[in-house]
């Protein structure tokens, strides 16, 4: 329903997105990340036709982004989308909600972002995380089948970015594909069915946060060791992807924990305070990205 | 599905998308308006400042006075000069500064997202800045026709109505070049430089004729002289010179031309 083939843009001499092929299906809830300059925000513009490829096509449900969006099927927040101001909530949502083909009732829209108590408060006069959310209701006006959401929850609180969040999973529930881009990787490994690590405008990982993790090394394992260390030995062990030495402590990160403290054991050493965890997706996004830097620097 | 079913669901869709964009079209007309109507600076000045001015220099001179090589009174000649002034604040003031600022705030792009069609904005903002116009226009005729005792015939209230609506479109044009050329900051000042200079420079707070010699040299060829030269037409029940019609009409050229093309780059890079 959205495919991306070999696309890319160029500002000057800088590539925002190069040469990103990718498809999203429909009903899935996709997080696009990626370190400030990735070409995020580039690639949700190509996507809803505010930018052209310099090469390369961006294909929305069979045709160009412009008849996508036309056609009602795309409703998108974006991050830079200002309001109309002097103008109230209520009256701005009736507009989004005339200006969709496949409108749904203003009441409704206005409940959906917890917006009923201030419709008829005036744009200018809301906090930022009310804005957001007036943002939110411009984007869900109407029956669009794709939801695209950059940076949804910049200047909500706890309990509104739950709320928010809530929200969103009953729209994907409801078989819409959502595209969010996002700076807290805690939202995308609890939300999201499928992450898109973007850097330097390519696509660097694609699945699960599951998958991402494990691509990233899933597991990290901590211990200490007596005595003379031997790096080399340990830069051996079955499934390690990283290894890091600061005085008597050894961290590892595995894509198989199991694997490399059973052959851990089996160099002779005696690990103290052995430790193994889980990677947060926060630190395989991490791993992921800087492991690319090393490799193209 | 068929082809047939195919084309006809295809043409129903096509229908269905020019008559969202329309409707949508007229939301945003609507909405613009009630936001101009609620903006109380933006409605004393485009609709008090104007009357009142007229009433200051028109105010003291008695009904005979004639103003010179044009046969008319000095209030009828500055009703037109001030209803043509009020229109150029509504729709110039209008224009620019909101496009600017919208611009800068992203709300462009987000319109950008909906089936509003690329230049509905554009449209949706000079529709409503006439819309506001007209009450300068027909505000500064009452309080002329009342206080100053301007008598025209009808067809001439009707003629100069519709001329000086009409003629604002030149200014309109011009209000959403400024728009799309100057940043939010930059924006008050230069329509500022625009409006003052041609308001003054183009005879609409005094008769060129007062000018020094080489200042009405520049003045004849202002857009704004030729705007208030074509009421003025209309109070002396004659045609309009056709070097004035020809001033406005490449005015306007220029004008929506430079809009178009800034408006086209601006869309690119945004």
């Amino acid at each position: 329903m959205v495919g991306f083939d070999q696309v890319t843009k160029t500002y000057g001499s800088v590539r925002a997105v190069d040469g990103l092929t990718l498809a999203l299906h429909p009903g899935e809830t996709v997080a696009l990340l990626g370190p400030n300059g990735a070409g995020k925000s580039t690639t949700l513009d190509l996507l809803l036709g505010l930018k052209h490829p310099d090469s390369g096509s961006v294909r929305v449900f069979g045709g160009s982004p412009r008849e996508a969006i036309v056609g009602g099927r795309v409703g998108a927040m974006l991050q830079s989308g200002g309001l109309m101001d002097e103008v109230t909530v209520g009256e701005l949502v009736r507009l989004a909600c005339d200006l969709h083909p496949k409108p749904f009732p203003v009441s409704d829209v206005l409940a959906r972002a917890s917006l009923t108590q201030l419709a008829d408060r005036k744009v200018n006069k809301l906090s930022g995380g009310q804005q957001q959310r007036v943002r939110f209701a411009l984007a869900t006006a109407g029956d669009s089948d794709l939801i695209v959401l950059d940076e949804p929850t910049t200047g909500m609180d706890v309990s509104a970015r739950q709320a928010f969040w809530a929200t969103m999973r009953e729209q994907a529930d409801q078989g819409r594909t959502v595209l969010f881009a996002t700076h807290y990787l805690e939202e995308a490994d609890a939300i999201a069915d499928r992450v898109l690590v973007l850097h330097r405008g390519r696509l660097l990982a694609d699945g699960t946060a599951a998958e991402i993790k494990a691509k990233a090394g899933a597991r990290r394992i901590a211990f200490d060791l007596e005595g003379p260390i031997d790096e080399p030995a340990l830069r051996d062990l079955p499934f390690l992807t990283a290894l890091d030495v600061s005085g008597h402590t050894v961290r590892i990160q595995s894509s198989d924990a199991d694997a490399t403290v059973h052959a851990l054991y089996g160099l002779g050493v005696y690990p103290r305070n052995l430790e193994v965890a889980g990677l947060g997706l926060e630190q395989a996004f991490v791993a992921i990205t800087a492991a690319e830097e090393a490799r193209t620097s | 599905m068929n082809a047939t079913t195919a084309t006809n669901a295809g043409n129903g869709l096509k229908a269905m998308k020019v008559m969202n964009g329309m409707s949508g079209m007229n939301s945003l007309i609507k909405l613009e308006i009630i936001r101009a109507l609620r903006n109380r600076k933006f409605l004393f000045f485009s609709v008090i400042y104007p009357s009142a001015l007229f009433l200051l220099i028109a105010g003291s001179a008695d009904s005979t006075t004639k103003v010179d090589g044009t046969g008319l009174t000095l209030p009828t000649f500055f009703m037109v000069s001030m209803a043509s002034f009020g229109a150029l604040t509504a729709v110039l003031m209008g224009n620019s500064e909101r496009i600017a600022k919208e611009r800068e705030s992203g709300w462009v792009r987000q319109l950008r997202l909906t089936t509003l069609p690329g230049r509905g904005y554009v449209f949706a903002k000079t529709a409503s800045a006439a819309v506001i116009s007209l009450p300068s226009i027909v505000v500064v005729f009452v309080v002329a026709a009342a206080v100053k005792d301007v008598r025209l015939d009808a067809w001439q209230w009707l003629a100069l109505t519709g001329a000086i609506w009409a003629g604002s479109l030149v200014f309109a044009a011009l209000g959403v070049a400024i728009g799309y050329m100057a940043s939010g900051d930059a924006v008050r000042p230069i329509t500022m430089i625009v409006y003052f200079g041609l308001s003054m420079l183009g005879g609409l707070w005094m008769p060129t004729t007062t000018f020094p010699d080489w200042l009405q040299d520049i003045a004849k060829w202002l857009p704004t002289h030729a705007y208030a030269a074509l009421g003025q037409a209309i109070e002396q029940s004659r045609a309009p010179h056709a070097k004035d019609l020809a001033i406005l009409a490449v005015s306007f050229v220029l004008f929506a031309g430079g809009a178009a093309w800034l408006y086209r780059k601006d869309t690119l890079k945004a």
